[in-house]
């Protein structure tokens, strides 16, 4: 268990590493530079900018001197949010997106885990068919369509919540759902497909054979083993969803983190871009694991080595 | 199993907890007037920003020499209560008022001026706007740093500052005479580079060598490192005569240079409040100092700015509004939704196909009235590159193009079609237009160019960056020269940066741009035309059109200078390295109990003129000064 833990950390180390270099390059190959702009400099003056940004060194000079930089915890300046530190810009983003997130994913799970159940238990209903068309429909329609449909129809014909901001839980619930839909869609077809497939394992069997009530039998005993398939979907979904989502947050305006991920990039943001990257990297990473480590819990028959 | 049942439970409150914190913990009180600010503002450093949001944000926290008057944005007293002007139209000596305070309670004195233009053209800066200042005398000079010095100026030798001192505070300053410049690069290397000169300095008798290089970098033996070399500040036309009493003297007689001094890089920034916070620091709500009708009380990125009415500001009597928010929405139609469901007062721009139903709602709506703005859209050609380096077939695209059909298909709040750069209703002037739409006369002059009837025409690209409204007016361009004159073009999108860099380095045929006046003067578009301007973008140089533009500015009757600029825009007319495409409207949308807003030609709406009416509601009948008819 410990030497599992280290391996990944020592992994952790090296993907950070390598998703640095190579969005270090990639940022330096594409044409404009965080000085373009409308109002062009003189040449001079864009020497200038370009030595506060070091990017008149050498492209390895560059290279190190970003790379210590990172490993003392600091991103720097922001490039385009002038006033801003990239660690400030994550430290403001981070929180919000996260509880869109949770809000969103609770909502997910919950409905997409008793759909899922639900239609496994009993698999060819109409119960069944209506709950998956449903699904199906929730993993094809963007989100942006249901962002739109449902600003259509609970703002402004049915004014019941408002239609964009943050600060009030009212206005969080637009956005959670929207966000949360598809992915309880894919949660209740991946929970369906686990259940069905733990429910005609042999203990499961033997469990009934017992006299255990068919609910009983599901909850205690196939659900764990069903679960598997959805933690794993879970686990890069979060880190996903915690960094925010481009489309929902610009649709309801939600000051997270999901903008700037394209807006950075658009901007050659490179210091944001680079801190966003590396978070995400992170979170993906840590969840992961936790998806391993979860295993272990799930199923006694996993061993972590 | 109870303990990871407890494990889940504890997982879940933990988590309502923080979405808890995170949705309350933000929660500010309702605003008075709150407004769609578009974009995230860059900065609130009036020397960094370029873009209008940021201006909104910067006019309503510091205010300058003088002010925008919210109805035509001409300069009306700020800081300054009365200047006077001197018979030839260079020097300026402003009086600033007594009462005028920063927001910590200091005076703001001319020396706060005096710092502020400073810092607006040091190279180290670094601001687009610095080229605002160069109307004062050697002003250019010092901004431009060492490339403009000559052996024989008074230069200011700034060392690199000390460790740990904030950001701001400038190094030590050696004053001296320059005696020559060496370059250490052999003359086989590209570029030559500022840091590749050193600069040998008379001081006290004896010469000294400089090199700009920091403390770290390595240099030659007997030379010393420095931040930069300039002209010595004291060259530059601005001074401080005393705490209340500025001058500002410039090269020649520029008859808008008050106006100018209304724009935002011109404001005041504190001294103190720099050098001991360090940037970006001082910026922060917590920290800043301003000398505005609003204070900074709080800053959300991406969410919003929040003002508040300052209790130092010297005209507070006539500042209505308590509390302002500024949203940073970039989604129009977020933004209108917003609008519509009166969470915010004013919309800047709302998306484009709502507008086009909008404005033909009926009875018309009560608050939207577009009006024409200082904005142009155009079409830069390529003049280094064939076919485009033929002036006939230049001219020949122009007369292709359908404008009419453009603003009504494509855009839809009303555009007017523009025949000519410089927008309508600059004061004394007359706009030179180019031909109108003809087909006929395009054919021909293809013809004689050596391709008749588009045959053996190279087929030719439409660079534009992402977006759909530039989407469709680009198609339909294609399809008018298509249908004209019998030539291909292909359309081809870039994202903004890739798009500014592709037009910088003319590495397009066709490109489309869009200029905003910068102040009332058709000399802010026609001076970016002059052989390798900043701004020209198209390859184009002509020394008569350089002289031209050159004499207008020396020119101190306004008739005659007028008159000079008018023959300039005729000659770029008659060469084509641009196609001017349309002219922009305002397209506020601006709640009938707000007043105090006006619509005006540069858009900008001082918040420290608007008042909420609290007896109008939205049906009101009554127009605001916003609907009042425009010509």
């Amino acid at each position: 268990m410990i030497w599992f833990i280290v391996r990944r950390l020592i992994g952790l180390v090296l993907t950070l590493w390598v998703v640095f270099t190579v969005s270090f390059l990639l940022m330096r190959a594409v044409p404009g530079g965080p000085y373009s702009g409308e109002r062009n400099l003189p040449p001079e003056i864009e020497e200038n900018v370009k030595h506060r940004y070091r990017l008149d060194r050498p492209i390895y000079e560059q290279y190190g001197f970003e790379l210590g930089n990172i490993l003392s915890g600091d991103f720097g300046q922001s490039m385009r949010l002038y006033d801003f530190d990239v660690n400030q810009v994550i430290a403001q983003g981070l929180p919000i997106s996260a509880a869109l997130g949770i809000f969103a994913l609770s909502f997910a799970v919950t409905l997409g885990l008793s759909a899922g159940i639900v239609s496994a238990l009993y698999r060819g209903s109409l119960a069944d068919w209506a709950l998956m068309s449903l699904a199906t429909i929730g993993i094809a329609l963007p989100s942006f369509v249901i962002a739109g449909l449902s600003i259509m129809l609970f703002v402004f014909l049915i004014p019941v919540f408002p239609a964009a901001g943050w600060g009030t839980f009212r206005q969080l619930v637009l956005p959670a759902v929207c966000l949360g839909s598809l992915y309880a869609a894919e949660i209740a077809r991946i929970a369906r497909t686990g259940m069905l497939d733990a429910m005609s394992q042999d203990y499961v069997r033997t469990a009934r054979a017992k006299g255990l009530s068919k609910l009983a039998v599901a909850l205690r005993h196939a659900l764990p083993g069903a679960m598997m398939p959805v933690v794993s979907f879970l686990g890069p979904a979060v880190a996903g969803i915690l960094t925010g989502s481009v489309v929902i947050e610009r649709i309801f305006a939600i000051p997270g983190l999901g903008w700037h991920f394209v807006q950075a990039a658009l901007q050659r943001d490179y210091t944001l871009a680079m801190g966003l990257v590396l978070l995400y990297t992170l979170l993906l990473y840590t969840m992961n694991f936790l998806v391993d480590l979860s295993y272990g819990i799930l199923d006694p028959r996993v061993e972590l080595k | 199993m109870l303990g990871r049942t407890w494990i889940l439970f504890a997982m879940f409150a933990g988590g309502l907890a923080a979405v808890g914190w995170a949705v309350y913990g933000s929660r500010l009180p309702p605003a008075d007037f709150t407004f769609i600010n578009e974009t995230e503002v860059a900065s609130v450093d009036p020397a960094l920003i370029t873009g209008q949001p940021e201006g909104r944000i910067v006019h309503a926290i510091f205010e300058g020499l003088v002010r925008p008057r919210a109805d035509n944005n001409r300069a009306e007293p700020g800081v300054a209560e009365k200047w006077e002007i001197s018979d030839d139209g260079r020097t300026y000596i402003f009086h600033l008022r007594p009462d005028a305070r920063w927001s910590n309670g200091d005076p703001v004195t001319a020396h706060d001026f005096l710092y502020s233009i400073r810092r607006l053209i040091d190279p180290q800066t670094a601001s687009r706007y610095a080229y605002q200042a160069w109307y004062i005398v050697n002003a250019k000079r010092y901004s431009l740093g060492g490339s403009a010095l000559t052996p024989g100026d008074p230069v200011e030798v700034e060392l690199n500052p000390l460790d740990g001192l904030p950001n701001t505070v400038r190094g030590k300053l050696l004053l001296g005479k320059l005696v020559r410049i060496d370059s250490r690069t052999s003359s086989q290397e590209k570029s030559e580079s500022s840091r590749d000169r050193v600069y040998v300095v008379e001081r006290d008798g004896k010469e000294r060598h400089f090199q700009i290089a920091e403390e770290s970098d390595n240099v030659a033996q007997g030379v010393e490192r420095c931040r930069q070399v300039l002209l010595d500040f004291r060259e530059v036309g601005v001074r401080a005569i005393d705490n209340r009493t500025l001058e500002i003297r410039l090269d020649e007689p520029t008859p808008y240079f008050l106006d100018l001094l209304a724009f935002y890089p011109f404001s005041p920034v504190h001294r103190g409040c720099l050098e001991k916070h360090g940037k970006p620091a001082w910026t922060r709500p917590e920290n800043i100092v301003t000398n505005g009708a609003f204070r900074l009380v709080a800053r959300r990125i991406r969410d919003r700015v929040r003002l508040q009415r300052s209790e130092n500001y010297w005209d507070r009597a006539n500042v209505r509004l308590n509390v302002v928010d500024a949203l940073s929405v970039d989604n129009r139609s977020t933004a209108l939704n917003l609008y519509m469901t009166g969470m915010v007062d004013w919309v800047t721009v709302p998306p484009a196909e709502v507008l086009r139903e909008l404005l033909k709602s009926e009875p018309p709506r009560n608050d939207l009235n577009p009006a024409p703005q200082l904005t142009t859209y155009y079409y830069l050609l390529n003049t280094t590159r064939p076919p485009l380096d033929d002036k006939r077939v230049r001219l020949a695209l122009g007369l292709a193009l359908d404008r009419e059909e453009i603003t009504r298909v494509a855009t839809g709040a009303g555009e007017k079609p523009a025949l000519s750069l410089v927008p309508p209703s600059m004061p004394n002037y007359e706009q030179q237009k180019c031909q109108p739409f003809n087909p006929e006369a395009a054919r021909k002059l293809l013809a004689e160019a050596g391709y008749p009837d588009g045959r053996g025409f190279p087929k030719i690209e439409i660079l534009y960056n992402t977006d759909q409204q530039h989407q469709a007016i680009a198609e339909l361009v294609r399809k008018q020269w298509q249908r004209e004159l019998g030539i291909t073009a292909s359309l081809r999108n870039e994202e903004w940066g890739s798009f500014q860099d592709s037009q910088q380095q003319l590495k397009f045929l066709v490109a489309r741009r869009a200029w905003v006046g910068d102040y009332l003067d058709p000399n802010t578009y026609l001076d970016m035309f002059v052989t390798d301007g900043e701004n020209n973008c198209t390859g184009f140089g002509n020394a008569a059109y350089d002289t031209l533009i050159a004499d207008a500015a020396k020119e101190p009757d306004v008739e005659k200078r007028m008159k000079i600029l008018e023959s300039a825009e005729r000659l770029l007319m008659d060469e084509m390295p641009i196609i001017p495409v349309y002219f922009y409207v305002s397209r506020n949308m601006v709640r009938p109990k707000v007043r105090g807003f006006y619509n005006n030609l540069q858009d900008t709406h001082p918040l420290n003129a608007i008042w909420i009416d609290p007896n109008v509601d939205d049906k009101a009948p009554r127009p605001n000064e916003y609907m009042e008819p425009v010509q």
